[in-house]
């Protein structure tokens, strides 16, 4: 007897859970984001994901890969046919790498007039990097720029950031007759210094020239930002461990701590080293300086966005579309701002958190994209090999010229 | 007894369907990519170019694959001689009757558990520092100026800050299983070597060397396998960009493959099969090399 009404009880749950899955209202969205769990935006955006199925009844299924994680495992997943609907990424990582799976949005983002708050100038990236169509939403903009401490400024008497190379040189000197570096980096992002340099003179498609065709000698412009960099170790304005100090090493000693006064790094470099700074220090911004006769000018950067896709096979397009849209609009958009310390998506979003107040004029002049390091990264059989050589350049281990000789050679 | 071949082939068959889809499969399928060109390594087969042995030969004429060779074997080479050395020679002190046995060998072992990357955060931030790291401070604290203003980080001393930074934690791993090797050697022969009045320089020679010819050509083979996937230190220790004091073959072929940190850059994962193809023949060459150098006594335990 006790059997009997065992098997019908087990039966009965069965039957019951079976029943629910088949009448079980909404839709199953699946979403595989860029961040570790643990991460500000990775809590927002799961916030703003609960707050998305309370009011719209779905489901989503979020899975927060990290970045190795979501860069060597998604397109496998695709091409395996795994059901994804909704990921982010880097803006260009997303257009070109996986370009082909992407979901043309410009009819999802035309019916819900997604624009009219968007940040235009990243929306225009996002279509430029898609081949002339929209297939891709940014958010937690980002610009690439020199960061600085505005304490070390005022003490040291300096009054307007530099924007020719002439007076940050000028700057530097003051810097450093007030007892401080006056620039650092560490190996992480000692080439982007070289990239911006020799894209002020010659612009980025001129690096990429450089670069992919090996004209280090031929580019007279090259031996000339060389040069710059080795004033600058010879004047002593370089950290004596610029560019070879392990990252976070100088990001977080002598720049966090307050021994150096400029950092050439993104927007997200305030949230990471917040802990270190405390709320008083006091942050600045401005565009890489010009340099004489150089073709680009102030207007011109590496920024841009994570930015979110819709896989083109999804059935649950216009889902994942509100997902992006509660994730990048109003509420959640200034929270994803505040808890990480970034710029806002959403136009209506007018107030920045304060450590990014001096980044918000820089970036409305920017008119220009380079890409990452203004494209002198372009060439991985090369990178390593003028790391290198930068980092002996940067610290008086290799003059200009040997610099330039030593690229020639490695890249025929 | 009599054999069933049905039951032979059907208690055979899943562990040879296994084996196949896991082992050879891979194997073919990467040797086969090596001569295409791929963009992606799950692309359709219709989607691969056919290059014949371009990837190879622009592998050998590549500079910084050069380079990433030029590591490896160093790694390989002196890696291997401080790593099995040391290893050696601690598990005979601590097969020799020593107190604190089990305390000595737990300490020995323990940065194989611990996370590599705990690991390399606390070589780079801690020990390497420029400004407040251990060698700094313990070289200025002597009075060593000189010694306390390098930077281990630098492009003339990352490789070795990488390499010893590495050989730290693979003691221990290779320590053990020359101790389980000595631990098989029966006792008695070691008895009557001492009531021969043989030293423990002459035990060594003349007992625990000879009969550890197998466990001295798995401990090279493993360190062969573990020295070509050399790949986690390396990235840890030049994040984002790869440097060339610390790239090795599988640093080149996950560039090739996967593309380079945040560049948008071309890939081609035939070239990274290639890659795995000269690495796997490497592993193979050393196995049949060490195989030919160290030849296996009659006698083992």
């Amino acid at each position: 007897m006790k059997k009997r009404m065992f098997c019908l009880v087990l039966a009965l749950i069965v039957l019951l859970s079976i029943t629910g899955a088949v009448f079980a209202e909404g839709k199953t969205i699946v979403y595989w984001s860029m961040w570790s769990a643990s991460e500000p935006q990775a809590i927002v955006i799961s916030e703003a994901v609960k707050s998305y199925e309370a009011a719209s009844g779905n489901k989503v299924d979020l899975q927060f890969k990290g970045r190795t994680g979501i860069r060597e495992g998604l397109q496998p997943a695709l091409d395996a046919g795994t059901v994804i609907d909704l990921f982010d990424e880097d803006i260009d990582r997303v257009n070109v790498t996986w370009g082909d799976y992407l979901m043309d949005l410009e009819d999802l983002a035309k019916a819900s007039d997604y624009e009219k708050t968007a940040i235009p100038g990243l929306i225009a990236a996002c279509r430029e990097a898609g081949g002339g169509r929209l297939k891709s939403i940014p958010y937690q903009p980002n610009i690439f720029e020199v960061f600085y401490n505005q304490d070390i400024f005022k003490e040291a008497g300096i009054d307007t950031v530099p924007t020719t190379w002439e007076e940050f040189l000028a700057d530097s000197e003051k810097i450093k007759a007030a007892g401080y570096i006056p620039f650092t980096t560490d190996d992480a992002y000692v080439l982007t210094n070289f990239g911006y340099h020799l894209a002020r003179y010659i612009g980025q498609d001129g690096v990429l020239d450089v670069v992919n065709n090996g004209k280090w000698a031929e580019t007279p412009e090259v031996l000339k930002a060389a040069q710059d960099y080795e004033t600058l170790y010879k004047n002593g304005y370089l950290s004596p461990t610029f560019g070879i100090a392990a990252w976070p090493t100088n990001q977080n000693g002598e720049f966090a701590l307050g021994d150096a006064a400029m950092y050439l790094n993104g927007s997200w470099l305030p949230n990471e080293v917040k802990g270190i700074t405390g709320p008083d220090f006091l942050w600045g911004c401005f565009a890489y300086p010009t340099v004489p006769g150089g073709k680009d000018g102030l207007e011109a950067a590496n920024y841009g966005a994570q930015v979110f896709a819709i896989n083109k096979n999804s059935k649950v397009a216009e889902e994942a579309f509100e997902i992006i849209k509660t994730i990048t609009k109003g509420e959640f958009d200034k929270k994803l701002s505040v808890e990480s310390v970034g710029i806002p998506a959403d136009t209506t979003n007018t107030e920045w958190p304060a450590m990014l107040a001096s980044v918000k004029e820089v970036m409305a002049k920017l008119t220009t994209r380079y890409q990452w390091s203004a494209g002198i990264e372009n060439n991985p059989n090369m990178t390593p090999i003028i790391k290198e050589n930068f980092q002996k350049l940067c610290t008086g281990k290799e003059t200009a010229q040997e610099f330039v000789d030593a690229l020639e050679a490695a890249s025929k | 007894m009599k054999r069933n071949k049905t039951m032979i082939v059907v208690f055979l068959a899943p562990a040879l369907i296994i084996f196949c889809a896991i082992f050879i499969y891979p194997i073919l399928r990467t040797i086969v990519m090596s001569l295409f060109k791929v963009e992606n390594v799950t692309s359709n087969p219709d989607q691969w170019i056919f290059v014949g042995i371009e990837n190879y030969k622009t592998l050998i004429h590549t500079s910084l694959f050069q380079i990433a060779l030029w590591n490896l074997a160093r790694i390989w080479l002196i890696g291997g001689i401080v790593v099995l050395s040391l290893a050696l020679l601690f598990a005979v002190i601590l097969n020799s009757g020593i107190r604190f046995k089990k305390f000595y060998r737990a300490v020995i072992y323990m940065p194989n558990i611990i996370s590599a990357v705990a690991l390399a955060t606390m070589w780079l931030q801690f020990v390497y520092n420029p400004k407040f790291g251990l060698l700094t401070t313990t070289f200025k604290s002597l009075g060593l100026d000189h010694l306390a203003s390098i930077n281990w980080t630098d492009s003339d001393h990352k490789f070795w800050a990488l390499l010893f930074a590495y050989c730290f934690g693979m003691v221990g791993y290779h320590m053990l299983i020359f101790s389980s090797g000595i631990e098989k050697i029966p006792q008695e022969l070691f008895e009557a070597s001492t009531i021969d009045g043989a030293s423990k320089t002459q035990q060594f020679k003349s007992i625990t060397f000879p009969l550890l010819r197998s466990v001295i050509k798995t401990n090279i083979t493993m360190w062969s396998i573990t020295s070509v996937a050399f790949f986690v230190w390396s990235q840890l220790f030049s994040m984002v960009t790869a440097d060339t004091q610390t790239i090795t073959p599988m640093v080149y072929m996950y560039l090739q493959v996967f593309g380079a940190g945040n560049v948008i850059s071309e890939r081609n994962a035939g070239l990274g099969a290639a890659v795995g193809v000269l690495m796997g023949l490497c592993v193979v060459i050393v196995f049949f090399l060490t195989n030919r150098v160290i030849k296996e006594d009659d006698l083992e335990y």
